[in-house]
């Protein structure tokens, strides 16, 4: 298997991406079971992506998450509970933080940032098992998929309506305080 | 494919008895985005999160189609009666 497929296929992500990087990712590949079933699968990349996406001494020094799975299995889910408890607020969106892909994925970012909270995104649409997987690990069928404190918050409309209300606010300080 | 928007409509009606619904295709045509506006009793005692995830499961057949949701409301019978008193004393908002 080549290397180079668990890189998040960003150009300047290739030509910066050390190698040391690199192996971790093989090496925790080589972690996970790899089934006959799952060979034609493509590996999984979960990238936390900072909010300095693109300063080019930043970005080698971030840390990735790398996992293999097919739809939901309990890797995923066990990987997945990880992300989500490990991180104050996380949002499962189409995009970046800098480059969102998708209305809904952006609205849910520009409020997030206008409430100063500091979040990690992943970027679904790298891989198409996580984007799968996390449907129905949330139990939610679209994205952005919202998480604070380690529990699905929502999806858009949600967020939205929260955030009105002032109840999202008050939830991303506590989050952040605690 | 896409979606009909009668398709959408009477999978809500048969699954949540709404006591009011709307729903716009804003696909343009191609039946795979919905704005939905929901009132049913069903929605009493629970909160916004469980409402939207009754309208999900409602329409989770129609979901395999449907590319983008947004659920405008979802709220009960007495919050809608609300809703609309303010909305008449209140025209501009």
């Amino acid at each position: 298997m080549s290397f180079s497929c668990c890189v998040k296929p960003i150009p300047l992500h290739l030509h910066l991406h050390p190698t040391t990087t690199t192996t971790s990712c093989f090496n925790s590949h080589l972690s996970g079971t790899t089934t006959t079933s799952s060979l034609s699968l493509r590996p999984l990349v979960l990238t936390r992506n900072t909010s300095f996406n693109f300063h080019p001494k930043l970005l080698l020094k971030r840390s990735f998450n790398t996992i293999r799975c097919s739809a939901l299995t309990p890797e995923l889910k066990s990987t997945l509970d990880k992300v989500v408890t490990s991180n104050k607020i996380v949002l499962f969106m189409k995009g970046t933080k800098d480059f969102p892909q998708c209305g809904f994925s952006n609205t849910v970012v520009q409020i997030l940032k206008s409430l100063n909270a500091s979040f990690e995104t992943i970027n679904i649409l790298e891989n198409d098992l996580l984007r799968q997987g996390l449907k129905d690990y949330s139990n939610w069928p679209t994205f952005p998929q919202l998480y604070i404190d380690g529990e699905f918050f929502g999806g858009c409309d949600i967020t939205v309506e929260a955030y009105k209300n002032g109840e999202l606010q008050e939830l991303v300080e506590k989050a952040m305080c605690s | 494919m896409g979606v009909t928007k009668e398709q959408v409509e009477s999978s809500l009606n048969s699954k949540l008895n709404p006591s009011h619904i709307e729903v716009l295709d804003t696909s343009g045509g191609c039946g795979a985005s919905f704005v939905v506006e929901i009132v049913s009793e069903q929605f009493e005692g629970k909160r916004l999160l469980e409402r939207h995830r009754m309208v999900n499961a409602a329409l989770e057949e129609e979901m395999k189609e449907i590319h983008a949701l947004s659920v405008k409301k979802a709220v009960t019978p007495e919050q809608w009666k609300k809703l609309q008193e303010s909305n008449q004393s209140n025209p501009a908002a």
